[in-house]
């Protein structure tokens, strides 16, 4: 079904190259990206074994994309699983149970939520000191709270549907009813939220290094946009490169959760007619 | 309804107190101290300059002292005084505040036009190219980073076309007044606006396209259709009022967060907003200043919340809300 | 003199004196300026950052400025007189100087100043600790006598090191919470006008200055833009005028200094000269042997990042001291770039592998690339290097407490080895805290005895004697491992004319200035 959706195909295609990049890329290209090969600012296509050019340092572009989509793709991926893990069962819990288990949850979320995500993810990257870790842990932690209000919501409207009161009619257990009734039709925001979760991982990873707080053993496409930002005069290619692998991998991950949306909701197979 | 609402504050305030002791020692724990901050710029500092300057910012004293007093402060509405620039922060965030609002106000209103229609349009063509297509041209801005499309913004429309101003809230020492002033401020306004309001574009274009094709699906869609009504009335009148449900959701939260969220923008485009101020404060780690601007933060997002929540129940009458 | 001859210099001397009314100041104009970061503060004698000076130097003035190769001017005081035998030191003061609202600069002020600055200014606190007593005997008269003869005591009249403070608006008050403090009142040739924070800082033309004709230019705004490539738009732009050195990032000014009504230069920073390099802790861990520390002299490739991280800008470093510095030499043992000899000293060293935590400066984009260009060098030789990310805080941490192996700083030096370079290798500044003293731990009391010699030493010739062993011994210990002479280009319109005459360029340099239309 996903595949009638031809930008879910799309999505799909380039996240398998972004992936096949990731995993077999080091072991073709052994080089380190930070080795210095050759003169700083050596303009894109104009060396065959150089064909993205060389940075501020004379360092490989090419190189650099390819270790990249590793750390990049890794850091998106982990910090996302995170957030849903614990985002889900605490919305699925306050908009199911209501009442005083509502009330609470609710309040715990607020509480991560009242202060600007951003200011707060970079407060905590400051205090752990900036490390691929640190970084990891901080998207998570402010990532978060939109999906357990966004699945608290969706499940306060499931829980009146008819389905699910037959479902509680004929005595099934709470927590069956969450799993098998409700949140398989809640889960299509989710879903959709969740591939650009891990767009925004990657987005805020990229950031967080515009603002020097990126991790400098590690070279993530996020490094190498900020680094290049101050020379984009000069050689647009050391930011537009991995700002275009951003670009795409982000764009792929959005048209996978779109396609997987329409692929999960069986009537909209024809669209909105 | 009436002892809702007051609930909702009284818990309110309980959440903003528990969040400004959290933060209170979060902040603190962040190595180095504003004295060193200021040793350090100052390229010379000794013992004595230290312990002065650590005198001067209450830093001396034990910590819990330091949080009653801060608390102390906070609920007689005093936040306190900035370490390093020795003005009260309240004076500060005020001078701030509203150029951040004019601009994250801008942004949100640009990003839920836009995103909405984006969105609207996507699902009518669900399923086909043009459909993705759409999809694709919401998507480009949020999947650049802000700040090389900022950066690209100021080279295209300030360096190269010279029609827009490149940074600064209003053009200095030109003291224009009445309609001047509006358009001068307008005009500096326009980029960076533009680029926050392109960013969160997509997330609205998104969360509508996937609302609109879940209600469409729904029966009263069908019953409508079966009653005759033409297409467009149906999406107008039925189909977008509820889809929005989700959208307003999402507005709600972001909303809250506009107030923090700019930091970027006002970094790249020397916008004087809260932002940036709080950035510079963790940098010099101005604790009051940094405490404040959270405060005023979290209070804004707590009643953006209060409020999207009493929206969404008079928008869909079957949630109930446990009381 | 023939006929031919007379004519032929009658016609030079009239073309060189039109030439000359031609080139005269111009009065009036606006300079818009940036400055970065926002300062603090504008009290210069309460809070000496870097941008605190830049400013508030234009707007305060200390008894004497300094030229380009570090000779006294006047300022303040408009004549001086030093004893024979070094200890006394007798300033005229300038008669017809007055505060910025009216009131008149006497000696009193003089000594009131150094009164309040013993207990605000570090800085100054140390230079003064030779001083014995200040008096003075009129109105335009003060006289300072010192313990012993102290060389360096003629230096350290600079505006940012011991700026003039009005008496009548301090004496008496709490200095730190004087609300004067947000309006500084000084003698200089700008006044303070306005500060709306976040955006700028404006200074208008005293009238009533002291130096007659001077200032040229009627008001200098100082724009606050966080970001290196916004102030470069600024700049292209035509919004300012005025790059100071180290607003724009390296990279950047060979591009800039080509743009149409562009000068550039890298005057005006000889009285601090920033001299770069890396601490290394002597106490502990593979650097705290004297072999290893040479071995990273010699893996360090200091040419290729002065070419590549500093755009060619600055001069290798040969010791402690910069070769603007009184009493430099380079007569000392040499560290070119010698991989194969920073190998063989490794072994010798018996290291093997062991990690060590590098911190960059966490000031921009051209440090970190430095700092990656010097990690990639170390473990060319087979060091195992692995890099600390800190915030400025942080690093100001991590190094106040010697929690590192290799840092990266620069300091300023000025002007004299006893004001700027013995802090950082004598044995009484071995003190937790502070990141701008003996931070590697190194103790020598040979070094220890020169440079407190040195610094009393008189007359001058024997000092340089002194410091030249100094500089010898240390360059031989290695104590830290020195990298660059750093140079931060100043950028203007060639239409803003004389702005960087002194040792410290733009920090005074407006008093000159003048715009041609």
């Amino acid at each position: 079904m996903l595949l009638r959706n031809p930008g879910g195909m799309i999505g799909v295609a380039i996240l398998t190259i972004a992936i096949a990049v990731a995993l077999v890329g080091p072991l073709l290209f052994p080089t380190s990206p930070w080795r210095m090969v050759q003169r700083p600012f050596l303009p894109p296509f104009t060396m065959a074994n150089l064909p993205l050019g060389t940075d501020a340092l004379g360092r490989d572009v090419m190189a650099g994309i390819i270790y990249g989509a590793r750390v990049s793709l890794l850091v998106g991926l982990i910090s996302t699983l995170a957030s849903l893990a614990v985002g889900i069962p605490l919305g699925a819990a306050a908009g199911y149970f209501g009442g005083k288990i509502d009330d609470a949850l609710m309040r715990f979320t607020e509480f991560f939520q009242t202060v600007p995500s951003f200011a707060l993810a970079i407060v905590l990257v400051a205090i752990m000191q900036p490390s691929i870790v640190s970084i990891v842990v901080a998207i998570a932690i402010v990532s978060w709270p939109p999906v357990a209000r966004l699945v608290r919501g969706e499940v306060l409207s499931l829980r009146t549907r008819e389905y699910v009161q037959a479902a509680v009619v004929t005595g099934q257990t709470n927590w069956w009813i969450i799993w098998r009734e409700i949140l398989p039709n809640a889960l299509s925001p989710v879903i959709v939220l969740a591939s650009l979760m891990v767009a925004t991982a990657i987005l805020l990873e990229s950031s967080l290094s515009f603002l020097g707080l990126g991790d400098p053993n590690l070279m993530s496409w996020g490094y190498m946009v900020g680094a290049g930002r101050t020379v984009i005069r000069q050689a647009w290619w050391i930011t537009v490169f991995p700002g275009i692998a951003i670009l795409v991998s982000v764009l792929a991950l959005n048209l996978i959760g779109e396609g997987l949306n329409d692929a999960l909701n069986p009537r909209l197979a024809k669209g909105g007619r | 309804m009436i002892s809702f609402i007051a609930q909702r504050i009284a818990k309110a305030i309980v959440v903003l107190l528990a969040l400004v002791v959290l933060n209170f020692f979060l902040i603190r724990l962040a190595p180095g101290d504003p004295a060193l901050v200021m040793a350090g710029e100052a390229g010379a500092g000794d013992q004595i300059f230290l312990a002065q300057l650590r005198e001067k910012f209450g830093l001396d004293q034990p910590l819990p002292v330091q949080l009653f007093l801060y608390v102390k402060g906070i609920l007689s509405l005093d936040l306190g005084f900035s370490f390093r620039q020795q003005m009260p922060v309240a004076t500060l965030i005020l001078q701030r505040l509203p150029a951040t609002l004019l601009l994250t106000g801008t942004a949100f209103a640009i990003s839920l036009a836009f995103g909405i229609v984006f969105g609207a349009l996507a699902a009518r063509f669900a399923g086909t190219w043009a459909d993705t297509a759409i999809t694709v041209l919401a998507l480009v801005f949020y999947a650049t980073p802000l700040f090389w499309v900022a950066l690209m913004a100021i080279l295209l429309f300030s360096v190269t076309m010279d029609w827009l101003p490149s940074f600064g809230y209003e053009t200095v020492g030109a003291n224009y007044t009445g309609l001047t002033h509006v358009l001068d401020v307008a005009a500096h306004l326009v980029l960076p606006a533009t680029t926050i309001g392109l960013f969160f574009m997509a997330t609205y274009a998104r969360m509508t396209r996937a609302s609109m094709l879940e209600v469409n699906r729904l029966d009263f869609v069908k019953t409508a259709r079966a009653k005759g009504l033409s297409d467009t009335v149906i999406q107008r009148r039925h189909v977008l009022r509820n889809a929005l449900l989700p959208v307003v959701t999402l507005a709600g939260l972001q909303a809250g967060t506009l107030v923090g969220g700019a930091v970027l923008t006002e970094t790249v485009f020397a916008w004087p907003g809260i932002g940036r101020l709080m950035y510079e404060a963790l940098l010099q780690r101005d604790y009051n200043l940094l405490l404040g601007v959270f405060v005023v933060c979290s209070a804004m997002v707590l009643a953006f919340n209060l409020i999207t929540d009493l929206v969404y129940r008079s928008v869909d009458p079957r949630i109930e809300f446990a009381s | 003199m023939s006929k031919r001859k007379i004519l032929m210099s009658f016609a030079v001397l009239c073309m060189l004196s039109t030439a000359a009314v031609a080139e005269g100041p111009k009065a009036g104009g606006v300079v818009n300026a940036v400055i970065q970061p926002e300062p603090p503060s504008l009290m210069v004698g309460l809070v000496q950052n870097g941008p605190t000076q830049m400013v508030a130097g234009n707007i305060y003035e200390g008894l004497l400025r300094y030229s380009p190769k570090l000779e006294p001017l006047p300022g303040l005081a408009e004549s001086w007189t030093v004893s024979e035998d070094g200890k006394t030191y007798t300033f005229k003061l300038v008669k017809s100087a007055t505060w910025h609202d009216g009131k008149p600069f006497t000696s009193a002020d003089v000594l009131f100043s150094i009164d309040f600055l013993k207990q605000t200014h570090p800085r100054a606190r140390g230079n003064l600790v030779q001083l014995d007593k200040v008096e003075a005997p009129d109105e335009s008269t003060v006289v300072f006598t010192l313990k012993q003869p102290f060389g360096p005591f003629i230096g350290i009249f600079e505006v940012g090191s011991l700026p003039m403070i009005p008496k009548h608006i301090y004496e008496g008050t709490d200095f730190k919470t004087n609300p004067a403090n947000n309006t500084p009142v000084g003698t200089g040739p700008f006044m303070f006008k306005e500060w709306q924070k976040g955006s700028f800082i404006r200074l208008v033309k005293n009238p009533n200055y002291h130096v007659k004709g001077k200032p040229n230019i009627d008001e200098i705004y100082w724009h606050v833009i966080p970001d290196a490539a916004a102030r470069s738009v600024a700049y292209e732009t035509g919004k300012v005028d005025v790059l100071p050195g180290g607003s724009v990032e390296n990279f950047d000014v060979p591009r800039l200094s080509k743009l149409k009504n562009t000068c550039v230069t890298g005057a005006g920073w000889e009285f601090f000269s920033p001299h770069s390099w890396l601490w290394l802790n002597n106490r502990a861990g593979p650097t705290a042997n004297k072999k290893f520390r040479q071995a990273l002299m010699f893996a360090i490739d200091r040419n290729m990042a002065k070419d590549v991280v500093w755009n060619g800008l600055g001069k290798v470093a040969t010791g402690p001291s910069g070769s603007a510095i009184k009493y430099y030499t380079g007569a000392v043992p040499k560290y070119d770039y010698d991989p194969a000899k920073a190998k063989a000293l490794l072994k010798e060293a018996g290291y093997n592998g062991e990690k060590l935590r590098m911190l960059p400066l966490p000031y921009g984009e051209t440090w970190q690339r430095w700092a990656e260009m010097v990690r990639q060098n170390l473990q060319d030789v087979g060091i195992n290097v692995e890099m600390v990310a800190t915030d400025v805080p942080g690093w100001n941490q991590k190094v106040s407490e010697w929690d590192y192996d290799i840092a990266f700083t620069y300091l300023y030096q000025y002007g004299d080895p006893a004001l700027g370079v013995g802090r950082n290798y004598i044995s009484s500044q071995i003190a937790k805290g502070s990141p701008f003293n003996n931070v590697e731990g190194y103790s020598n009391p040979e070094i220890d005895k020169l440079f407190a010699d040195g610094a009393v030493a008189f007359p001058d010739a024997a000092r340089g004697e002194i410091y030249a062993k100094a500089q010898k011994i240390l360059v031989e210990d290695v104590p830290v491992a020195w990298m660059l002479e750093l140079q931060f280009p100043t950028i203007t319109r060639c239409s803003v004319k004389n702005l960087v005459t002194t040792g410290i360029g733009v920090n005074d340099g407006f008093r000159d200035a003048w715009i041609e239309k």
